[in-house]
């Protein structure tokens, strides 16, 4: 069984009876290996699903949890359970809790730092103390307003105004939470979360192939999140340093917010403001200033220096690229493709009103990019197989076609995989218009395909 | 991925009962044990799976049970009918399973726990209707259709639940509007099952009740029972934990007494 993956959240989802050593077979050893390189920020089991369980049929999974902390620090944990099966989990595991639980998905996904949707009112309560502490941190940390609730008649009484809150919280427990560098995309921004003392560590908890890769793919701001940081050494410095030089080179910016330079040599901000990062005080300063954030690239991404051009690996492998994605669509529509028309070029497009756009990147042995152009039409339908329903909200159809272009990855990571070609694939993109993907990929020069479905004509585009 | 015409092409593939088939069933309706047992020696495949299945140790027999007339004599109407119509399903599995890691032997395993299992809970809610214990021989077709279809897409099927967790039964419904259960409906119209054998099967799918509650109990009790052997180590290796959606709501009238009777601490 693997996990979906979703916003940086990975979740099982066993059915039945969780019984003994049967459910063991849940997880293969290849599950778990897929979980841990998965890089996702958390892991979580649901058990809306499961009607019973014991101690041992939890056990298969809480082994996972220990690799998996071991290996990438990702937050673990089992979710979507009533009252009665968390004191049960409690009772199992009461002096060895190290796992978190989750009352429900959505209470999981504002405790993960790539939730997209921040500043909720979180009405919170948990019988122990240093709980209720715990969650409150995490929980402003992670941009919400948390109200927490010391006593449970209190709880009760606020719980009443249900329609007050975006999320109730109980049932709920910290166990370790995460401490890698998180990654969230807040519209065309990137922000990564850093936490406690910066060293030496960073080299290896900043994954330097994914930043590059969102440089590549036409992120312009990047913003780090320094609440949580206490102090930073000069391993660090010369860390950050070189990364605002190669930012440079991209006509990017990085930003640092709420870092406070107590622990930290005054000296260190000079000359990380010297090698042009520069400094906020609070993460709305910039989120919430349209035209800082203009100014610093996050909507108008500037026109990339070091156009790459398509290489022989690449071309050689266009077929793939293309198979994957006509395959894919053709799988979500149930229709045929037509191919029209292949032609080394800069994009040009047909700016129609109504056609939207998603990208993905890939690195490894081959980088680039892959976008794809819909007229809304076949979007929609694309995206009913996984949305159930037709749906004219837009927001939704973005998101369900960065789902899609997910599946297009995954689809071109297995194909390039059967010829010994190893590649990761980045977070994928949505633009709501040509306009905004223009400005990304305007000079880019690539090879496009026309391809027609249902008489619609949909744009395939690859570069680099 | 799968279109109306697979679907249509697949049930065209299914072969009508055979003769020797059909008349046993007609004798068992008639509740005739010696000519049932008559019209089955004509079809061997059918006596080697009676002797198989009746032999497998959930069924707890002690000495080899070998001959026809014997077999039909001990298991009675009712579970001759049944374990007929067992053998008719198993004639639509593949000879090779791609899309679930199951072969001859542990889908006749499937077959039996199902079925033993189903007895149990017919006694202890004192139904004794033939065609009601009949019922549980259809439910595994939902498990063949779902190999038929979606074994040359295990990729496409993968990437997809790989973002999403979407079971087959919905991707079915979402692309063709029909689903696991309406083309097990007409396998079971095709061999000419009896129309309540039918509807309780379709009930156990969990999101289609029926509007006779008797019926709609029973399709409960199925759903869990599936689940209660789905999650079994053997068919979570075969990958069928998750091939459709577990309903908890829907069972949750009958979790007590399933756990009871199932003698499950």
């Amino acid at each position: 069984m693997r996990a979906v993956v979703k916003n940086g959240v990975g979740v099982f989802h066993p059915q039945g009876f969780l019984d003994g050593n049967d459910s063991a077979a849940f997880l293969s050893i290849e599950d778990i290996e897929a979980t841990v390189h998965n890089n996702a920020e958390m892991i979580l089991v649901s058990l809306k699903k499961v009607v019973f369980f014991n101690r041992n049929g939890l056990d298969a999974f809480v082994k996972m949890f220990k690799k998996v902390r071991a290996n990438n620090k990702a937050t673990v944990g089992f979710c979507d359970y009533d009252s009665k099966k968390y004191q049960t989990i409690l009772k199992f595991y009461k002096d060895e809790l190290n796992f978190s639980l989750f009352q429900t998905q959505e209470i999981a996904t504002l405790f993960a730092s790539s939730y997209k949707n921040t500043n909720k009112t979180v009405l919170l309560y948990s019988e122990d103390k240093s709980q209720r502490a715990a969650m409150a941190i995490e929980l402003h940390d992670n941009g919400h307003n948390p109200i927490v609730a010391q006593t449970y008649e209190e709880f009760s009484e606020k719980a009443k105004n249900e329609s007050a809150y975006d999320e109730i919280v109980t049932d709920t427990y910290l166990g370790q939470m995460g401490q890698n560098v998180a990654t969230r995309v807040t519209g065309n921004a990137i922000i990564y979360t850093l936490n406690a003392f910066l060293d030496t560590e960073i080299g290896s908890t900043f994954n330097i192939a994914y930043h590059n890769n969102s440089l590549n793919v036409g992120f312009r701001l990047f913003i780090f999140d320094c609440y949580k940081v206490v102090s930073m050494n000069v391993h660090a410095l010369n860390f950050f340093s070189k990364l605002a030089s190669s930012a440079a080179e991209y006509n990017a910016t990085i930003c640092f917010v709420g870092m406070t330079f107590e622990k930290t040599p005054r000296s260190f901000k000079e000359t990380l403001e010297d090698s042009g990062i520069m400094f906020y005080p609070q993460m709305d300063d910039i989120l919430k200033n349209k035209e800082l954030l203009e100014e610093l690239g996050a909507s108008s991404a500037a026109v990339v220096q070091n156009k790459r051009a398509l290489n022989k690996a690449t071309v050689a492998e266009l077929p793939n690229f293309i198979d994957a994605t006509v395959a894919t669509i053709e799988m979500m529509t149930n229709a045929k493709a037509l191919k029209k028309d292949v032609q080394l070029q800069t994009i040009s497009i047909d700016n129609t009103p109504g056609m939207i756009g998603s990208s993905i990147g890939y690195y490894g042995d081959l980088d680039g990019m892959i976008v794809l152009v819909f007229p809304l039409a076949i979007a929609k339908k694309a995206c009913e197989l996984l949305i159930g329903d037709s749906t004219d909200d837009i927001e939704l159809i973005l998101d369900t076609l960065a789902e899609l272009v997910n599946i297009v990855g995954g689809k071109v990571k297995t194909l390039l995989g059967d010829h010994n070609i190893s590649v990761n694939i980045t977070l994928p993109r949505t633009y709501p218009n040509v306009d905004s993907l223009m400005e990304i990929i305007e000079t880019k020069k690539g090879v496009q395909v026309d391809l027609l479905f249902n008489e619609e004509k949909f744009l395939f585009f690859l570069t680099r | 991925m799968i279109t109306q015409d697979k679907i249509e092409d697949f049930i065209e593939r299914i072969p009508p009962a055979p003769e020797a088939l059909r008349k046993t069933l007609s004798h068992l309706k008639a509740q005739d044990l010696t000519k049932a047992a008559v019209s089955a020696k004509a079809d061997m495949a059918l006596n080697a799976y009676l002797k198989n299945i009746v032999n497998k140790p959930i069924f707890g027999f002690r000495n080899e049970v070998s001959d026809i007339s014997q077999i039909f004599g001990i298991l009675g109407v009712a579970r001759s009918q049944q374990a007929v119509h067992n053998y008719m399903m198993s004639l639509l599995s593949p000879s090779k399973w791609e899309l679930f890691k199951l072969n001859k032997s542990s889908f006749y395993n499937l077959q039996a726990e199902l079925t033993a299992n189903w007895q149990k809970i017919l006694k202890h809610l004192h139904i004794e209707n033939k065609d009601i214990e009949s019922a549980i021989s259809l439910l595994p077709a939902s498990i063949i259709v779902s190999e038929a279809l979606f074994s040359e897409k295990i990729e496409d099927v993968k990437l997809l639940r790989s973002v999403n967790d979407i079971d087959l039964n919905t991707i079915l419904k979402r692309l063709c509007e029909t689903d696991l259960f309406d083309i097990a409906e007409r396998i079971g119209k095709k061999w000419e099952m009896e129309p309540i054998t039918i509807e309780i099967v379709q009930a156990s799918s969990g999101v289609k009740p029926s509007v006779d509650a008797e019926l709609n109990l029973l399709g409960k009790w199925m759903h869990m029972l599936l689940f209660f052997t789905l999650s079994k180590s053997v068919y979570i290796d075969a990958g069928l934990n998750d091939f459709i959606d577990f309903q908890t709501d829907y069972v949750m009238e009958i979790y007590s007494d399933f756990m009871q009777v199932m003698e499950i601490q």
